[in-house]
């Protein structure tokens, strides 16, 4: 009866394995967590990518008027689920890397308890102990924390895992910014949540008159074309298309997006860059010190030597995720990539 | 063809070899970008012209002592513009370097199946790619590479990674089962790809800045591939590929049995040797240029079986044209099918060959 | 020919063949009987050199473990009982990879051909022949009924033109019809000068009838070695079988009588 033997043996691998696999969590976790601070925006918008197909429906926000520190606040979060909150939450956990930097700009990030592993942003939340997160979250790991409320976005994680944690008696809020105006919308919910409603309030209006000059300012006339490069041609090439916070502002800024054929984030031909011939590329590549700098190997790839942004040397490489989150930073890449195309002097 | 040969007679020959061709002649002309086929051609000539010239220059240079004057009559002006770009800096070193890792796994996994005995082998089914890949991502997180030559680190890991896990899955299936049946090979490629999987996630856990790319290294990318990557890839298949080549008669053998291999005077060990390092050479280069890409290696060999039969001597040869052109057409999909959009190609070859790992398994359980 | 001396196989604390001695000298047939799990098998595939052993195999004078493969498969070629096949090779590769051993080396891919090639194929031709595959050369191996199996790979073997020729049970599984065809072939085979024969069977009968020597074994020892009148007696046979052999053997036959 060699097969039985041979099948018992082969369980017992799997069943080894699979025990490995959980004895193996907390470590993995923690190093995950020392790793965090150079974790990288392409993961990160690849989670995103993947989790993207499954978005929900768009819900519009509806808030009711300001509610006072004492009574319990009501909200509707970003996938239409009621929320109700004794009194604005001290101790929070937020998943997606957004929402840490939404709750550090509302002046709430003393109450954040616990972040998710891609959570990088600003430095002091990596200071806040790490969950892990997207597919991996770990509802005993959250509960451990005891979070009052625990935000996360409908992009990297699903409504099962929502479900599955409010059984668990943790409270939890949705965002889900499609577009800048899905960021305000996430920035008033949260800044309600924690009693910060007049930050928030600041928050949006401060980002609604940045974009707003840089708007203006803008000479573009939609002539001059972009394309933003997500994934190095190395590993294939990946870009923004219509509907990425990326597309928005460069049409903010008068500039036409290359690929705004395409929806989402996708991974393109490399003939097609070549063939579209973009006057400005925008890179997101991190750079780790050694070898060319994605600028350099983006001036160095073969073939490219005619395209306009190559010939100039109009790259520009973000490695903040500046452009790539729907936070408030979403200013700070817009400045820069209006820095970047327009200069000193408007041209 | 008669069987008096077992070779490849001249005519087959031609006639993979013209297939090959012309797939390779289509795959150069469509793509994302239309090129109309006039201009493609002239586009090809003038850069091949150039590049005569160049040489020709260089050694009138050398022979005459300086002027190069011969040289440069025939000195032509280097293609240029968008067109030139696309199809000599992009199409040509893509499709040249798909139509050699096609060739390449193609033929490993032609070697693996004979060697084995076993259709159903190959470098993604028993979990050789996935460790080629661990390989290739621990010299990137660790920083493994060799100075003056940034490409080599993931590759000699590649190379070395491949055949461990090699040698790790035939000792445990030997240990477990020593006929090699079909389905102890299959579990354990099966336990040995998640065991590696999960190793890979540890390490990225742990080097998360340095790896992005994961899936880059479980379904492979061939875009932006450079002329460098096709000489490499042409190295390894005229080192590695020439010596399976040579080890036709005893492919032959062995996939009659080892047993028999053993008695008719097939230095069994050393033979098992050879093929394993040259197979996981050629494999630990593809995994290193163009990422884990699936199912050639299976798919390709056994489609070619059903042309020309098992023997190998005609076998291995018209894997090597079946599988660049397998990948070839699977690259062009992947290149034009949702234009501007590009699918990964492993993704193609993954569809194929999953089909096909199950119409081979359920005959081979039919007659085994 | 063949001076087998202390041959001894274990697998961990078993001991499946315990210090074996024998020879077989040219021309001769030795037939290697006893009741299941007596290390028969074990012994050939040892001398065979297909699993580890202590001891000495020795072939006209040379250590068979120091031999390179191609020189000990022109000595001795071997015929399996079973052959699981996988891939469609026709008859005739089979036979032909027979004629590995011959030309390994530097032409070892060179094929068939001129000079060396011609004997080549011409050995194949002639063990086709011999074996009765001719007309089913082209079939491919995994079409055959058992018996076409067995022959082709016996044909291998001719071709192959071993010295000594091991039989592992080789028509165990085979219809009488072929048995006999099989046994009646080696036979042939035998009569050509400098060819001996040692196969592992079952069945004393044919051990009685093709033999020109007995090695009986029992618990991986051997119990008696010589000719058969010598061996196939009851005094070894009847302790070992644990019952009366001969009148076993009588009264199955004495069925055919009138």
């Amino acid at each position: 009866m060699k097969r039985n033997k041979f099948l018992a043996a082969g369980i017992a691998v799997i069943l080894a394995c699979a025990l490995a696999a959980c004895g193996g969590q907390p470590g993995t976790q923690q190093t995950a967590a020392a790793s965090t601070a150079a974790e990288t925006a392409v993961k990160e918008t690849a989670v995103e990518t993947t989790e993207a197909s499954t978005e929900a429906p768009e819900t519009s926000e509806e808030t009711s008027a300001a509610s006072e520190a004492s009574g319990p606040i009501k909200v509707t979060d970003m996938l239409g689920r009621e929320i109700t909150l004794e009194k604005p939450a001290t101790r929070v956990v937020a998943l997606t890397a957004s929402d840490c930097e939404i709750l550090f700009a509302i002046g709430a990030g003393d109450t954040l308890v616990g972040r998710g592993t891609y959570c990088d942003y600003p430095a002091e939340v990596l200071d806040i102990p790490a969950v892990q997160s997207g597919s991996e979250t770990n509802i005993e790991e959250i509960l451990a924390l005891e979070p009052q409320l625990l935000i996360m976005s409908a992009m990297s994680q699903t409504e099962e895992q929502a479900a599955q944690l409010e059984n668990a008696g943790v409270q939890v809020v949705i965002s889900d910014a499609q577009d800048i105006a899905g960021v305000y919308t996430a920035i008033e919910m949260i800044g309600k949540l924690m009693g910060k409603d007049e930050n928030a309030a600041e928050v949006i209006d401060g980002m609604k008159t940045s974009f707003a000059e840089l708007e203006e300012k803008a000479a573009g006339d939609g002539t001059e074309s972009i394309y933003f490069e997500v994934s190095p041609l190395e590993y294939g090439l990946y870009t923004a298309g219509a509907h990425t916070f990326m597309d928005e502002v460069a049409n903010m800024l008068g500039l036409r997006n290359c690929f705004a054929d395409v929806e989402g984030w996708s991974a393109i031909s490399e003939e097609q860059v070549l063939d579209r011939n973009p006057d400005y590329i925008l890179t997101i590549t991190l750079y780790y010190g050694e070898g060319p700098t994605p600028e350099e190997e983006i001036l160095s790839r073969a073939g490219w030597e005619n395209v306009t942004a190559v010939k100039n040397k109009a790259i520009l490489n973000l490695v903040g995720n500046e452009l790539s989150r729907p936070a408030p930073r979403l200013v700070d890449g817009a400045q820069m990539l209006f820095d970047f195309v327009y200069g000193g002097d408007a041209k | 063809m008669k069987a008096r040969s077992d070779r490849f007679s001249f005519i087959v020959f031609l006639a993979f070899a013209a297939v090959a061709f012309a797939v390779f002649c289509l795959c150069v002309c469509v793509g994302s970008v239309g090129i109309p086929l006039t201009d493609t051609l002239s586009v090809i000539w003038g850069g091949v012209r150039y590049q005569a010239g160049r040489i020709l220059t260089v050694l009138s240079g050398v022979v005459s002592g300086g002027s190069g004057a011969a040289g440069s009559a025939w000195q032509a002006a280097r293609p240029e513009g968008l067109q030139a770009s696309i199809i000599l800096s992009v199409r040509l070193p893509r499709v040249l370097c798909v139509a050699m890792t096609g060739a390449a796994l193609a033929l490993a996994g032609g070697a693996m199946q004979g060697l084995l005995k076993n259709p159903l082998a190959d470098g993604s089914t028993l979990g050789v790619s996935s460790g080629a890949a661990l390989g290739a991502v621990t010299a990137i997180a660790f920083g493994i590479r060799f100075p003056g030559l940034p490409f080599a680190g993931t590759m000699v890991m590649a190379i070395l990674f491949a055949f461990l896990s090699l040698v790790l899955i035939l000792a445990l299936a030997y240990r477990l089962d020593y006929s090699l049946a079909t389905n102890t090979i299959i579990l354990i490629g099966v336990i040995f790809s998640m065991f590696v999987s999960s190793l890979m996630n540890i390490i990225v856990t742990f080097a998360a800045d340095h790896i992005q790319h994961i899936t880059f290294w479980t379904m492979g990318s061939l875009q932006g591939t450079s002329y460098q990557n096709a000489l490499v890839l042409l190295g390894a298949l005229l080192v590695c590929g020439g010596i399976i080549l040579r080890h036709a008669r005893e492919l032959n053998a062995f996939a009659i049995g080892e047993d028999n291999a053993r008695h008719i005077g097939v230095d069994v060990r050393k033979v098992k040797l050879v093929i394993l390092i040259t197979v996981s050479g050629l494999i630990g280069v593809c995994v290193s240029i163009g990422g884990s890409i699936g199912f050639v290696g299976l798919v390709t060999p056994h489609m070619v079986r059903m042309l020309v039969g098992p023997n190998h001597r005609r076998l291995l040869p018209a894997s090597l044209f079946g599988g660049a052109v397998f990948l070839m057409l699977a690259d062009l999909a992947a290149r034009v099918l949702l234009d501007p959009i590009e699918l990964p190609i492993g993704v193609v070859t993954s569809l194929v060959g999953a089909v096909a790992f199950v119409v081979i398994f359920y005959r081979s359980r039919k007659h085994g | 020919m063949l001076h087998v001396e202390d041959l001894t196989v274990r697998y961990g604390d078993l001991t499946i063949v315990d210090h074996l001695n024998f020879a077989v000298e040219e021309g001769q047939w030795l037939m290697i009987v006893g009741p299941n799990g007596a290390g028969k098998s074990t012994a050939l595939n040892a001398i065979a050199q297909g699993t580890a052993y202590t001891g000495r195999v020795m072939f006209e004078g040379g250590e068979m473990k120091k031999k390179k493969s191609s020189d000990r498969a022109r000595c001795v070629g071997v015929l399996m009982q079973n052959h699981f096949v996988e891939y469609a090779f026709s008859v005739e590769e089979v036979a032909a990879l027979g004629r590995y051993a011959h030309s390994a080396g530097a032409r070892r891919n060179t094929g068939k051909g001129a000079g060396r090639g011609g004997e080549d194929s011409r050995a194949v031709e002639d063990a086709l022949a011999l074996t009765g595959m001719i007309s089913q050369r082209r079939q491919s191996i995994l079409t055959l009924s058992g018996g076409e199996l067995q022959r082709t790979f016996l044909a291998q073997v001719f071709a192959q033109d071993p010295k000594l020729l091991l039989l592992d049970e080789p028509t165990n599984h085979l219809d009488l019809v072929y048995q006999k065809q099989v046994f009646e072939l080696i036979g042939k085979w035998l009569q050509t000068p400098g060819r001996a024969v040692i196969s592992v069977v079952h069945d004393l009968s044919l051990a009685k009838a093709y033999g020109t020597k007995i090695l009986l074994m029992n618990h991986g020892r051997e119990v008696a070695c010589g000719p058969a009148a010598e061996v196939l007696v009851p005094e070894h046979l009847d302790p070992v079988y644990q019952m009366d052999v001969g009148g076993w053997m009588r009264q199955m036959l004495g069925q055919w009588n009138g």
